[in-house]
C-alpha cells in the first residue's frame, strides 16, 4: 500500500501515534496518511478513540509519542506555531459550539477579522456570502439560540470556511441533530468536499461515506483495524469488528 | 431640648458632606482599582499555572478569611515599623481594593469557570490567541453570571468602607462619632449616618436586581 521508499508527507501524516489518558491508552500505534484533497470518514464504536484522533490534528489533545505531521509541520515542535496552524484547520464539533452572544454573521467573522485581521467590511461580505451557499442568507442575524440544531451547525461550518482553511475536521457532525436536519448539513459538507477540501469526518453516515469519501477508516479500541474504499468496507468487511460494527449500524 | 440638637445637626451639615464625600470617594476610587485587579486576578486564577492560581487562591481565603479591621490595623500600624509609612487615606485605599479584588477575583472566576469548555475549544481550533478567547468569547459570556454578585459585592464593600474609620479617616462613619460627641442623641445621628450610606448604596442594590431580572433575555451577553 505504501512505498517505504518515498517518505511521502501527506497533509496529514500520522506515524506510530500513541496517546494515554492516565493508564488508558487510547490511540494505539497509529499510522495514517491524508492526502490533499482526500476526504477520510473515521468509524467505529462509542469509546474508540475517533475524536481523540481528530482532536490530535489541532492540538486540542496532545501526544504522547510517535509523530503527528500536519501541512508540512511537526506537532510538538517548538519551531510549530500551533496557533498559527490551527488558522488552517477548520473544526465542526457535535455540538456545535456557536458563540451564543453573537449572531450568525458576527460568528463567522470573529476569527478572519482578529486573526486575518481582514478589514470589517471585506470580512462581513465574506460572511455573508459563505452564510448564503450554505442556505442560510436570512439567518445572518440571527443569534444561535433562535436557530435550529441543522442550521446552527451549518454556521458552524461556513465559520470554519471564513478561515479559508486547507483541512476540516468534522466530529459526529450531524449525531446532535434530528434526522430531518441531517440531510441539509450533509448536502453542505458533500459541497464542500466536492470543492476539494481535505477533510476527516468521525461520522456513520454511510451515504456521506459511499458519496465523497476515498477512504473509510474503521476504528476500535483506540488501534486503526481496517482502512479502505467506502464500497470495499462496506459491501465486504474483513475483520470480525468491522463486520460487527457494520451490522449494528445497519440495522437503524 | 430636640430643637436645640436639630439646630446643632444643621451646623455640622459641611462635616456631614465631608464624611460623605470622603465615603464616597474611599469607595470608588478602590472599587474601581479593585474591579480591574479583580478581573485581573479572576483571569490568572483560571489560566491554567497551578502555582499562580494557587497562591491567588491561599492569597484571597487569607483575606476573606481575616477581619477587614484587623488588615487595615496591620497595613496602617505594623506596615511602619517595616518603615512603609502610609498616609491614612492611602492605607484605607490599598486595604479596601485588597479587599474588593479578592472578592471580585472569586466572582470572575466562577464566572469564567461557567463558561463550557465547548466554547474556549471553538475558539482556540479557529486560530485565536489567549486573550482575544478571553476577550471575545469566555468573558462576555461569563459576564451573565459576574455582573449580579459583582453588583452586589459593590454595595458590601461601601459598606465596609466604615471601617476606615477606625484609622482617623474622616468619613462618613466617623463624621457620625464626631457629631454624637457635640449632640448626644446617637439614635437620630446614626439613623442619619444610615441613610447617608443607604443613599449610596441603593442605587446599586437597583441595579442588581435588574441585571438579575435581564440575565435570561440576553443571549449570552449582558448589556446595561
Ligand atoms: N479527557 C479525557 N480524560 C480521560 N479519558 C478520556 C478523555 N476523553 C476521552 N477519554 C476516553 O478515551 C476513550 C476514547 O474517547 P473518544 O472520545 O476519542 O471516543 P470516540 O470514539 O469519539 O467515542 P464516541 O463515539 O462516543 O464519541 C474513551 O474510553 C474515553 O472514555
Ligand atoms: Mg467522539
Amino acid at each position: 500500500m505504501s512505498t517505504p521508499s518515498q517518505a511521502k508527507t501527506g497533509m496529514i501524516d500520522f506515524r506510530g501515534v500513541n496517546k494515554w489518558f492516565g493508564p488508558l491508552n487510547v490511540l494505539k500505534d497509529i499510522t495514517l496518511s491524508v492526502e490533499p484533497r482526500e476526504v477520510v470518514v473515521v468509524c467505529g464504536p462509542s469509546g474508540s478513540g475517533k475524536s481523540t484522533l481528530i482532536r490530535c490534528i489541532n492540538g486540542l489533545e496532545t501526544i504522547k509519542d510517535g509523530d503527528l505531521i500536519v501541512d508540512g509541520q511537526r506537532l510538538g515542535d517548538p519551531a510549530t506555531n500551533m496557533t498559527l496552524l490551527r488558522t488552517e484547520i477548520g473544526f465542526v464539533f457535535q455540538s456545535f459550539n456557536l458563540y451564543p452572544h453573537k449572531t450568525a454573521l458576527e460568528n463567522v467573522t470573529l476569527a478572519p477579522i482578529h486573526v486575518r485581521k481582514i478589514p470589517r467590511a471585506e470580512a462581513e461580505q465574506a460572511g455573508r456570502d459563505l452564510l448564503a451557499k450554505v442556505g442560510l442568507a436570512d439567518k445572518v442575524n440571527a443569534y444561535p439560540s433562535q436557530l435550529s440544531g441543522g442550521q446552527q451547525q451549518r454556521v458552524a461550518i461556513a465559520r470554519c470556511l471564513g478561515m479559508r482553511p486547507k483541512i476540516m475536521l468534522f466530529d459526529e457532525p450531524t449525531s446532535a441533530l434530528d434526522p430531518e436536519m441531517i440531510s441539509e448539513v450533509l448536502d453542505v459538507m458533500v459541497a464542500v468536499a466536492e470543492e476539494g477540501m481535505t477533510m476527516m469526518v468521525v461520522t456513520h453516515e454511510m451515504g456521506f461515506a459511499r458519496k465523497v469519501a476515498q477512504r473509510v477508516v474503521f476504528m476500535d479500541a483506540g488501534a486503526i483495524v481496517e482502512s479502505g474504499t467506502p464500497e470495499a468496507f462496506f459491501s465486504a468487511p474483513k475483520t470480525d469488528r468491522s463486520r460487527a460494527f457494520l451490522s449494528k449500524i445497519l440495522r437503524h | 431640648m430636640i430643637w436645640q440638637q436639630l439646630q446643632s445637626l444643621a451646623g455640622s451639615y459641611p462635616l456631614a458632606l465631608r464624611g460623605l464625600g470622603m465615603t464616597v470617594m474611599l469607595s470608588l476610587i478602590s472599587l474601581v482599582l479593585g474591579t480591574a485587579l479583580g478581573f485581573g486576578l479572576g483571569i490568572l486564577r483560571t489560566g491554567g499555572n497551578r502555582l499562580i492560581s494557587s497562591v491567588i487562591g491561599a492569597w484571597v481565603d487569607l483575606i476573606r478569611g481575616t477581619p477587614f479591621l484587623v488588615q487595615i490595623f496591620l497595613i496602617f500600624f505594623i506596615l511602619p515599623e517595616f518603615g512603609i509609612e502610609l498616609g491614612a487615606f492611602t492605607a484605607g485605599i490599598i486595604a479596601l481594593t485588597n479587599l474588593a479584588a479578592c472578592f471580585i477575583c472569586e466572582i470572575v472566576a466562577a464566572g469564567i469557570r461557567s463558561v463550557p469548555t465547548g466554547q474556549v475549544e471553538a475558539a482556540l481550533a479557529s486560530g485565536l490567541s489567549r486573550w482575544q478567547r478571553m476577550r471575545q468569547v469566555v468573558l462576555p459570556q461569563a459576564m451573565r453570571i459576574v455582573l449580579p454578585p459583582l453588583v452586589g459585592q459593590y454595595v458590601l464593600l461601601i459598606k465596609d468602607s466604615s471601617v476606615v474609620s477606625a484609622i482617623g479617616l474622616t468619613d462618613l462613619t466617623r463624621v457620625g462619632w464626631l457629631v454624637v460627641q457635640r449632640v448626644p442623641n446617637g439614635l437620630l445621628v446614626f439613623f442619619l449616618v444610615g441613610v447617608g450610606y443607604f443613599i449610596v448604596c441603593y442605587p446599586l442594590i437597583m441595579l442588581a436586581r435588574r441585571l438579575e431580572r435581564r440575565m435570561g433575555q440576553a443571549h449570552g451577553e449582558v448589556q446595561l
